[in-house]
């Protein structure tokens, strides 16, 4: 160690104390934080490739086999047509599940946004500077949030990605409708996204040391909500539960079933062979999704998530009544 | 004005109490904080970074109370725990910039000063390393660069040597000392020549309660006298480390020689020898501390 002197005032220093600046500091140094991460490139990766096999994997949603009525082969033979995993149609039935690794993933980019300092034993240091606590803990939240987003993004490119890559090179499959896939992934995975991040990042920052607990608490219940619930009802077409449930339901997994009626297959006694038939469900398969019931109390659940976050960020102590 | 006021300052633990009643008032220059383990220093040192909530008491910062005032004190304030965490993710530069830009130091003073505390710690080949390649000692040579980032008028250093090979505890001791001329620093450590070194006051905690604040100077000469070099065979020098306090017992060809702490003569051959600041903090906390 050599002896340096100190070249500015302590004045000079605190005189540019400014919170909003400290607050973009925050965010700013946090991003820098998940660039840096190798870790969280891997799971970017990993989770953007994952989609990609899904997305294959599905790329038909569902097989369809009708027997015609009154058709060319007298109601004889049977008619088998599919619906493409990046229809309207065909999300409704696959995007729930998928949602779910998105979900899981959220957690663990989210949830520790301040605890990782309580569990680091960084904390100390941050917290003996002026750096304001409500700049320190929404810019922590407002950081993990936009990265949340960033990888829903992924599931949206891979979404798109990957029914191109289909439709160019797999007979019959339909080019995917950019309009009904981006209502899908606003009205179903941003929501998802936000919810899970805020209450996940508030419940960790008001009680740190069950963060762990916490995470698992939020996996668990949505694992219920979106395959649980789901498979105890039955099948994708069986009777739906009430109708504020279909609204409701944070997991969009009921509420994407509420939908699947309007996509139901009823050949008529025109069709008369498989090509009519693929026709027929293509033009069901890309019809626009009703959102309307959904609109308000996806974004209620939004609010009360952020609701949550502020009541993290005023009751957040820098200072503990314990030692570490 | 620069001033650190401690009033009957309690902090309790469950039934425990760490600290009791304790009152001190800091000035600028070095105030060594010594005392056994349990004695109360870290809890007393969190408590005055605002880290941890006091129990009972006061501590003043310029006259403000910074329970009401803490950002007052946190702007001026420079804090090296006695364990701390680090970003995997950064280099030591980048972590450096990180508690800057965190403090509110704005690009290109960030810039400097960021440079002249990874000189001042002696970090310039290592800074471009990431965190987890660096060893202990540079972690704590980290900590310090940190804390001198806002050029802080009250510097808490918390066992800031531990780790530190003996020619970086000399160079650190001797940064320490250039440090006081303007700022309150206060320094706890277990290692008595590291107070002695640089010290201008020392304050002896024990049991939570301030044994003695004092000056080193002032505590060797109120231990003058009281210790005492004798030269024995193995069993009497058995029997007076039963009954004396021993600072130190050297194996030698002709017996073993002691260093005993006694306000009596412990032995018809013991004879009067100059105390070391350790013997002196030994006499005031009545223990017993053995080096062979």
């Amino acid at each position: 160690m050599s002896i340096t002197a100190l070249t500015a005032s302590g004045q000079q220093i605190r005189s540019l104390n400014k919170s909003p600046r400290l607050f973009l500091n925050v965010m700013a140094w946090e991003f820098r934080r998940f660039r840096a991460s190798r870790l969280f490139w891997s799971q970017a990766l990993g989770l953007f490739g994952f989609f990609l096999l899904i997305m294959w994997v599905l790329h038909w949603a569902e097989g369809i086999d009708v027997v015609p009525v009154n058709g060319g082969v007298s109601g004889v033979v049977s008619l088998s047509g599919s619906v493409a995993g990046t229809s309207a149609g065909g999300l409704l039935l696959t995007l729930p599940t998928i949602l779910i690794v998105l979900v899981l993933l959220l957690l663990f980019v989210t949830a520790d946004g301040v605890t990782r300092d309580v569990h680091r034993r960084t904390h100390e240091l941050l917290m003996t500077t002026a750096l304001p606590t409500w700049a320190y803990v929404w810019g922590r939240y407002l950081a993990g949030l936009v990265m949340s987003l960033a990888l829903a993004l992924l599931l949206l490119v891979s979404l798109l990605g990957m029914g191109w890559l289909c439709h160019l090179t797999v007979t019959d499959y339909p080019a995917p409708e950019i309009g009904n896939l981006l209502l899908l992934w606003v009205g179903m995975v941003v929501p998802a996204t936000i919810l899970v991040s805020s209450v996940g990042f508030a419940l960790s920052t008001l009680l740190p040391r069950l963060s762990t607990l916490i995470k698992a608490v939020v996996m668990l219940a949505w694992l219920v909500g979106a395959l649980v619930i789901p498979l105890s009802m039955g099948g994708a077409r069986a009777p739906l539960p009430p109708s504020w449930y279909v609204n409701w339901d944070p997991t969009s997994a009921i509420t994407a079933r509420g939908l699947l009626p309007a996509y139901a297959i009823n050949p008529n006694p025109t069709i008369m062979n498989e090509t009519q038939f693929q026709q027929l469900i293509l033009s069901v398969e890309n019809k626009v999704p009703d959102l309307a019931g959904w609109f308000a109390p996806h974004l209620g659940l939004f609010g009360a998530s952020l609701v949550l976050v502020l009541v993290a960020a005023l009751t957040f102590k820098r200072s503990r009544g314990t030692l570490n | 004005m620069m001033e650190l006021t401690i009033e009957r300052l309690s902090k309790r633990y469950g039934q425990h109490w760490a600290l009791r009643e304790l009152s001190l008032r800091g000035a600028p220059g070095l105030l060594g904080l010594v005392g056994p383990n349990g004695a109360g220093k870290t809890s007393l040192m969190r408590m005055i970074a605002t880290l941890l909530e006091p129990t009972e008491g006061t501590i003043r910062w310029n006259g403000q109370d910074i329970r009401t005032h803490g950002q007052a004190l946190r702007q001026v304030l420079g804090y090296l725990p006695q364990d701390f965490g680090i970003y995997p993710e950064f280099t030591g530069r980048q972590f450096l910039r990180y508690l800057a830009a965190m403090k509110g130091l704005p690009g290109a003073l960030l810039n400097r000063r960021v440079a002249e505390v990874i000189e001042i710690a002696n970090l310039e080949q290592a800074a471009d390393r990431k965190l987890p390649t660096y060893s202990g000692g540079m972690k704590q040579r980290l900590g310090i660069a940190q804390a001198l980032l806002n050029d802080p008028e009250l510097l808490i250093v918390d066992e800031p040597t531990a780790g530190l090979d003996p020619a970086e505890r000399v160079r650190f001791r001797t940064l320490l000392a250039s440090l006081t001329s303007n700022r309150i620093v206060l320094l706890s450590t277990h290692i008595i020549s590291d107070v002695e070194a640089v010290a201008n006051r020392l304050v002896i905690l024990q049991e939570g309660r301030v044994l003695s604040d004092t000056t080193p100077e002032a505590l060797l000469a109120q231990t003058a006298g009281s210790v005492w070099s004798v030269t024995v065979d193995q069993a009497t020098a058995l029997q007076l480390q039963a009954a004396y306090q021993v600072s130190t017992m050297i194996t030698q060809m002709g017996g073993i020689t002691l260093r005993l702490v006694s306000t009596t003569r412990p032995h018809e051959a013991a004879v009067v020898v100059d105390p070391s600041l350790e013997e002196a903090y030994l006499l005031a906390t009545g223990r017993q501390a053995v080096q062979v």
